[in-house]
């Protein structure tokens, strides 16, 4: 089973944070990522910038685009992990192990059609 | 009313206690029972062991909370009840065998507890429980058995399930498997270099059953089959990791990898099996179908000769880079073949050989390989041996000789889904309509 681990940050976390402590930060995921991989249970993982984003739309054949950041959001998606592991039990426990967890919010989705 | 609320939440709560205990025991199980393994030198032993931990556990963490190491508290737990039993026993009969072992086992109580041991120490364990665990001296079904209870923590109702055989078969097998490492005084160590490469391969043979006990269940709608799929690939994984100069280790991912991405492409709905050629390609997972690319470049990269599992790896990766069937690259799927031939002189992989030079050189050529292989005889019993000849004679419109192949084919497969639809095939050359 497919679960995808959605690191929710609050927006301008990562603003507050001085270089240092951002390195710091990035080499504990990182690391966590490591451990998730030496487990066989990682499918593919990466952190998103939050300097870059666009959001588009297509109505009635015209595309809109808005440029980030975005006013409105109090949250963005900062990172995934993409795992591959038995049960959600598993899943929400490499969840509790995930750094981020302390500073972030960890959502945790199965993979699956949008219909269900 | 209220009470009734409060009453369900805390029950609630309390079942997700211990099914996150579950979880934990399966993610941390295999590294608690290698470490306790190296101590105890006895597999069995460790098991026992680890699993009264997990009972101390379910009793307490619901109570208290689970803790911050969970992995680390059932090892420490683990450790601390080995060392009360073996001094209880140790007192009664004082061999020095348990003395040596209770001694063992203090020393390395007082080192630090296991997160903080160097990685390095528990990959260590993990791959030495690996290599005892599918030790050639058991039977496959032990090995099996054994890999998917110590490695994956599956129990053994769960390993029965995907088996499909009773579950006191598999208490049986784990049972004996256990109890024939310990009468043959098996090390818990790392092979040496002269037996590394066939220590090895069996581990890869294990894993590679495992795998495709799970991903020839066609019919089967039980999820523990495919679940099986997914352990193979996780054990398989681990294994690259662990033993990351292991150029076989890496190519058996590799196949895996991009076996499982043709998962979801290979029955139709009514459950029908779909050929290779016929599969729609773009319902093809491209991040395994990626990984499994990835780790053949980590196989190029060692520079070793290549071995059965890179060989089959690089032959599914052939049909992995082809957007269409029509696209194929066949001369090097033929290279392929040649050289596995070679090294394994099977004659199943023989006939896929024929397959290969069949679409790279024409089906004449396919048949006169094909047609070797019915004179020795080795296949006489194996469907896919007129079934190959059949598709190749009726490319060659040779219509009569193709039917009654794809008759005889139908006679000889096991599977019902199969023998319908060679039937089929057999009945349209009949009419001959292709």
């Amino acid at each position: 089973m497919s679960y995808m681990l959605l690191i929710v940050e609050p927006s301008g976390q990562r603003d507050a944070r001085t270089l240092q402590q951002g390195k710091e930060v990035y080499q504990r995921m990182l690391d966590y990522g490591e451990s998730l991989r030496v487990k066989g249970v990682l499918v593919d993982c990466n952190s998103l910038r939050s300097d870059d984003a666009v959001r588009l739309n297509v109505r009635s054949g015209k595309a809109t685009f808005t440029d980030g950041p975005f006013a409105e959001a109090k949250e963005l998606v900062g990172g995934f992990f993409l795992l591959n592991c038995r049960t959600r039990d598993e899943a929400l426990e490499y969840a509790r192990q995930c750094p981020a967890a302390e500073w972030a919010t960890i959502e945790v989705r199965g993979v699956g059609p949008c219909y269900l | 009313m209220k009470s009734n609320a409060v009453l369900s939440s805390w029950s609630m709560g309390n079942t997700d206690i211990s099914r996150s205990i579950e979880a934990i025991w399966r993610i941390e199980s295999a590294k608690v029972i290698a470490s306790l393994a190296r101590m105890l030198r006895d597999v069995g032993l460790a098991e026992d062991f680890a699993h009264d931990a997990l009972v101390i556990a379910l009793e307490q963490w619901p109570r208290v909370c689970v803790p911050d190491k969970p992995g680390a508290w059932l090892l420490t737990t683990a450790r601390h009840r080995a060392i009360d039993q073996l001094r209880r026993r140790a007192t009664l009969t004082r061999t020095h065998d348990m003395l040596g072992h209770e001694l063992d086992m203090e020393q390395e109580d007082s080192n630090q507890p296991f997160e903080t041991v160097a990685r390095e120490g528990i990959d260590d364990d993990l791959l030495r429980l690996l290599f005892v665990a599918c030790h050639p001296i058991l039977s496959r079904e032990g090995r099996t058995a054994l890999t998917l209870r110590l490695l994956g923590g599956l129990t053994t109702a769960e390993i029965a399930r995907a088996f499909l055989v009773p579950e006191p078969t598999i208490s049986q097998r784990i049972v004996r498997a256990k109890r024939t490492l310990r009468e043959a005084g098996v090390a818990f160590e790392i092979p040496s270099a002269d037996e590394r490469q066939s220590r090895l391969a069996s581990v890869l043979e294990v894993i590679y059953l495992i795998f495709n006990e799970g991903y020839s269940a066609t019919a089967g709608n039980d999820w523990m089959r495919p679940a099986l799929c997914e352990e193979a690939l996780r054990i398989g994984r681990i294994l690259a990791e662990l033993a990351p100069d292991d150029a076989e280790a890496h190519g058996l991912v590799a196949l895996m990898e991009i076996q499982a991405s043709r998962f979801g492409s290979r029955v139709d709905a009514r459950g029908d099996p779909i050929l290779l050629f016929d599969q729609d390609r773009t319902r093809w997972n491209r991040l395994l179908i990626q990984r499994g690319l990835n780790a053949l470049t980590r196989v190029d990269a060692l520079k070793q000769t290549r071995g059965p599992y890179v060989l089959q790896a690089q032959i599914a990766a052939c049909h992995a880079r082809a957007a269409a069937a029509g696209d194929t690259d066949w001369p090097a799927i033929e290279g392929l073949y040649a050289e596995l031939v070679h090294l394994t002189a099977s004659p199943v992989i023989e006939l896929n050989r024929a397959v290969a030079v069949g679409m790279a050189r024409g089906p004449a050529a396919g048949l006169a390989l094909a047609d070797q292989l019915s004179a020795g005889g080795a296949l006489d019993s194996y469907h896919l041996l007129p079934s190959v000849r059949a598709d190749l004679l009726q490319k060659l419109g040779r219509i009569a000789e193709a039917c009654s192949e794809f008759e005889r084919a139908a006679t000889l497969t096991q599977n019902e889904r199969e023998r319908a639809l060679l039937q089929r095939r057999a009945a349209a050359c009949m009419r001959g309509t292709v």
